[in-house]
C-alpha cells in the first residue's frame, strides 16, 4: 500500500457544510477521516465581511485503525483471505434475508489497490438494491463492519447487485459529461435532480479535471444536488 | 428473520453469548427486540445510528419476502 495520503479541502457557509462537501468528494464518512478547521467562517454584518468557513479533510490510510476498530492490530490480511470471507458474509446475510442468489467474485482489473467487487447475481434482486441504491449501500455497510471485525483489521469491498453500480457509474458519468458541455456552451449553470452522496461523489469525479468548469452540491438531505457552474475566470 | 438479527449482532459485538432477541407478533407486523450487553450497544447502533438504521434496512427485505413489516428496537 503506498504511504500517500489524500486530502481535500472544502469550504461552505459553515464548517460542517464545508466537512460534508469535502467528506463527499472522497467519498467516505465522517469516521474515515481527520478534519481540521482552516478558517471558521463568518456570517459578518449585514452581508458585510462575511467569509466562508473552510476546511481541510484528509482520509486516514486505509489501514488505519478507524475509531470503532482501533484495538485491532493485526497485519493486512492478503486478498484471497478477504475474497473469502467477504464471500461466506455475504452469503450469509442473503441466506439469513431469504434471497436467493449467487455471489461472484471480480477482481478489478490489473489494479490490486482497488477493493474486491462481490456482485450479487439473480432474478428481482430490485429489492436488494432499493430506492437510489440505498438498500445496497447498507448491504455493503453491514457486509464491510462484519468482515472487517472477523479480520480484526478494516478492509474495503465493494458489493454490487447485477453490475448496477457499475451501469450506474457510467451513467452519472456521461450525464455529467453531457451536462458539463451544456454548461459551457450555454456559460450558466446546470443543476441535477436530488442524487444520494455516493451518485454525487461520481458526478464531482467525473468533472473535477475539467478547467472551464466546476462543481458544488446544494440542498439538504435528501434534496441535496449538484450543480456545475461555469468557472470564474481567475 | 430472527436468525436474521442474530447473525448481524452477534457478529459486530464484542459478547456474542449475550445478544438475545426477542419476538413479539402483531397482527401484520414483528417487533424484534434485540438486546447487547451494555458495553456493545455502541456497536450495534453506530454514528448516529447507522449501524442500527443499516440493520433495519436488511430486516426491511427479509420482511418483504414474506410480506411483513418488521420493526428492530435496540433494549
Amino acid at each position: 500500500m503506498e504511504g500517500k495520503r489524500r486530502s481535500v479541502e472544502a469550504s461552505g457557509g459553515s464548517v460542517d457544510e464545508a466537512v460534508e462537501k469535502a467528506l463527499e468528494e472522497l467519498g467516505v464518512d465522517k469516521d474515515q477521516v481527520e478534519t481540521e478547521v482552516l478558517a471558521e467562517g463568518s456570517r459578518g454584518l449585514l452581508g458585510l465581511g462575511r467569509e466562508k468557513a473552510k476546511v481541510r479533510v484528509t482520509l486516514l490510510e486505509p489501514g488505519e485503525p478507524r475509531e470503532e476498530l482501533e484495538e485491532f492490530e493485526e497485519p493486512a490480511p492478503a486478498r484471497a483471505d478477504v475474497a473469502e470471507v467477504a464471500l461466506e458474509v455475504l452469503r450469509n446475510l442473503l441466506h439469513h434475508m431469504g434471497v436467493q442468489a449467487e455471489v461472484v467474485v471480480r477482481e478489478p482489473a490489473g489494479d490490486e489497490s482497488l477493493p474486491i467487487v462481490l456482485d450479487v447475481e439473480g432474478d428481482n434482486l430490485g429489492i436488494l438494491i432499493g430506492r437510489q441504491g440505498e438498500t445496497l449501500r447498507d448491504l455493503q455497510y453491514i457486509s464491510r463492519l462484519i468482515v472487517s471485525r472477523k479480520l480484526q483489521r478494516w478492509v474495503n469491498v465493494v458489493v454490487d447487485v447485477g453490475g448496477y453500480k457499475r451501469r450506474r457509474e457510467r451513467i452519472l458519468t456521461e450525464l455529467a459529461e453531457r451536462m458539463a458541455k451544456r454548461v459551457m456552451d450555454e456559460g450558466r449553470a446546470v443543476t441535477l435532480e436530488p442524487m444520494p452522496a455516493h451518485e454525487r461523489r461520481i458526478v464531482h469525479m467525473a468533472l473535477r479535471d475539467y478547467e472551464s468548469v466546476r462543481t458544488e452540491s446544494t440542498g439538504e438531505g435528501g434534496r441535496r444536488k449538484v450543480v456545475i457552474l461555469p468557472k470564474e475566470e481567475s | 428473520m430472527k436468525e436474521l438479527v442474530e447473525y448481524m449482532a452477534k457478529l459486530l459485538v464484542d459478547n456474542p453469548d449475550e445478544v438475545e432477541v426477542a419476538e413479539v407478533n402483531a397482527t401484520r407486523s414483528v417487533i424484534f427486540e434485540l438486546r447487547v450487553a451494555r458495553e456493545d450497544m455502541g456497536r450495534v447502533i453506530g454514528k448516529r445510528g447507522r449501524v442500527a438504521n443499516a440493520m433495519r434496512s436488511l430486516l426491511r427485505v427479509a420482511a418483504a419476502k414474506e410480506g411483513k413489516r418488521a420493526i428492530l428496537e435496540i433494549v
